[in-house]
């Protein structure tokens, strides 16, 4: 017994160097399996603090720039605005406005503005970290846009931070297709390039051109249909049923300021019923 | 001596805050990440007991982790420095005088042997770092292309502020 302490004492370093290396290895096998989890992410709250009075600092460096990209964005809506106008005044004449009038009221997804306060772009597993929480009704789950196109999902929450899982994450998917397609896939990343992503499980006979855009397809709750996501940049046969497709993505994951959360109105009682008739099928 | 204790928590602060506020921030060809703080674990004075060493690079590595959002990796690469440097001490340090407190910079080690110290253990930490974010072993070109580039970014950086140190 004495000569085993004795071993221990001797090797002291080893056993502490063995013992480090085993604790964080459990650290970096959890936190693959458990990414979701708030445990020791940015979303805690005195991470979040710092970030948030870092990045008050860094947006005067990026004022102009989002100055400019908020005029272009004005412009874009002014636009928007008057067709709608447009196209309001010469419904009006018709008998059936008013039923129709009662449908596009029922809001089905309403905004959250919050603002990018960190994000990697440079690591295999980024993430991006927001100044809005639970209190603000934020939750897991939840789509994350920009004025660019779809930027992630919704991981973590705390009362005052949030943690989105970006597209250019590998555990990312999200469910795709090509503009007025019916045919879905699924975009995901594989790690390389922060501007570029995969769109998956395209058969080879829809008909897909470079230059086509990619956009969301709605059948999940995250995301309405048709946001955009990105552009097809290359395209070839991967084998005798799929194509190989790349996209450009069209949100710039480098320069996030400020970002959209989507809340779904009816994303629980949505997933309520699919649960109950999935359960009801499995009888 | 509790002056000097202050002092160094003041400079471990300092480095965790640079790397995670400045540096994490750096993208250059989607490529480089320079770990800067692993300057700090290797200037350690000689006389901090090998065990009390680990112990600060694991702290180290573990706050910078929570920072990143990457629990458990710069602590494994940061271990496995602090566990590394006394030996490359021995290898590259002065020769004599084993019992005195040295302080491994360009003047107690002469900038080549001192540049060659350094590069030996950014290159461990750089190379664990990676093989852990990408989990396994099959993407070896990307791991070594990253590795390769960040080092160099890392090492170049490392001379700047030694530079500046030794200047002082």
């Amino acid at each position: 017994m004495k000569a085993l302490l004795r071993f221990f004492i001797h090797f002291r370093v080893f056993f502490l160097f063995l013992a480090l290396e085993i604790i964080s290895l459990i650290l970096i096998v959890k936190h693959n399996q458990f990414q979701r989890s708030a445990f020791l992410n940015s979303s805690n709250a005195v991470m979040g603090k710092i970030y948030e009075t870092s990045n008050n600092v860094y947006e005067y460096f990026g004022l102009k720039r989002d100055n400019l990209s908020l005029a272009h964005e004005n412009t874009e809506l002014k636009q928007k605005l008057y067709t709608l106008e447009t196209e309001l005044n010469f419904l009006k004449q018709d008998t059936s406005y008013q039923g129709r009038k009662e449908m596009a009221i029922d809001k089905k997804y309403t905004f959250i503005t919050a603002k990018v306060i960190n994000a990697t772009t440079n690591k295999l597993k980024n993430f991006i970290t927001l100044d809005k929480g639970r209190l603000d009704g934020i939750k897991e789950e939840m789509g994350v846009i920009n004025e660019h196109g779809i930027v992630g999902i919704v991981s973590s929450v705390s009362d005052h931070f949030s943690v989105v899982l970006p597209i250019i994450n590998p555990s990312s998917r999200i469910s795709a297709k090509v503009k007025d397609k019916n045919q879905t896939g699924s975009v995901i990343w594989e790690g390389a390039d922060e501007r570029i992503a995969l769109l998956e499980e395209v058969p080879l006979y829809i008909p897909v051109h470079v230059g086509d855009t990619v956009v969301s397809s709605g059948y999940s709750s995250i995301f309405p249909e048709g946001i955009d996501i990105g552009k097809v940049k290359v395209l070839r046969k991967e084998n005798d049923n799929y194509f190989y497709i790349e996209i450009e993505l069209l949100a710039n994951f480098n320069k996030l300021s400020y970002v959209d959360v989507i809340d779904f109105k009816n994303a629980e009682e949505e997933k309520g019923l699919e649960e109950e008739t999935r359960k009801g099928a499995e009888k | 001596m509790i002056g000097s204790i202050l002092k160094q928590i003041g400079i471990f602060a300092l480095y965790i805050l640079v790397q995670v506020l400045i540096l994490n921030n750096i993208l250059f060809f989607g490529y480089i990440n320079p770990y800067l703080y692993v300057l700090f674990l290797i200037t350690l004075p000689s006389n901090i007991s090998r065990t009390s060493l680990l112990l600060i690079g694991f702290a180290m590595g573990l706050i910078i982790d929570i920072f990143s959002g990457t629990p458990g990796y710069n602590a494994f690469a940061s271990v496995l420095v602090t566990y590394a440097a006394p030996l490359l001490q021995k290898m590259f340090g002065p020769r004599e005088d084993h019992d005195i407190m040295i302080i491994p910079s360009f003047k107690s080690y002469r900038i080549g042997m001192f540049i060659q110290y350094a590069l030996v253990l950014v290159i461990i930490h750089h190379f664990s770092f990676f093989i852990i974010e990408y989990g396994s072993l099959s993407h070896i070109g990307s791991i070594l292309l990253k590795t390769g580039l960040s080092s160099l970014f890392t090492m170049l950086l490392i001379i700047v502020v030694e530079t500046f140190k030794s200047k002082r």
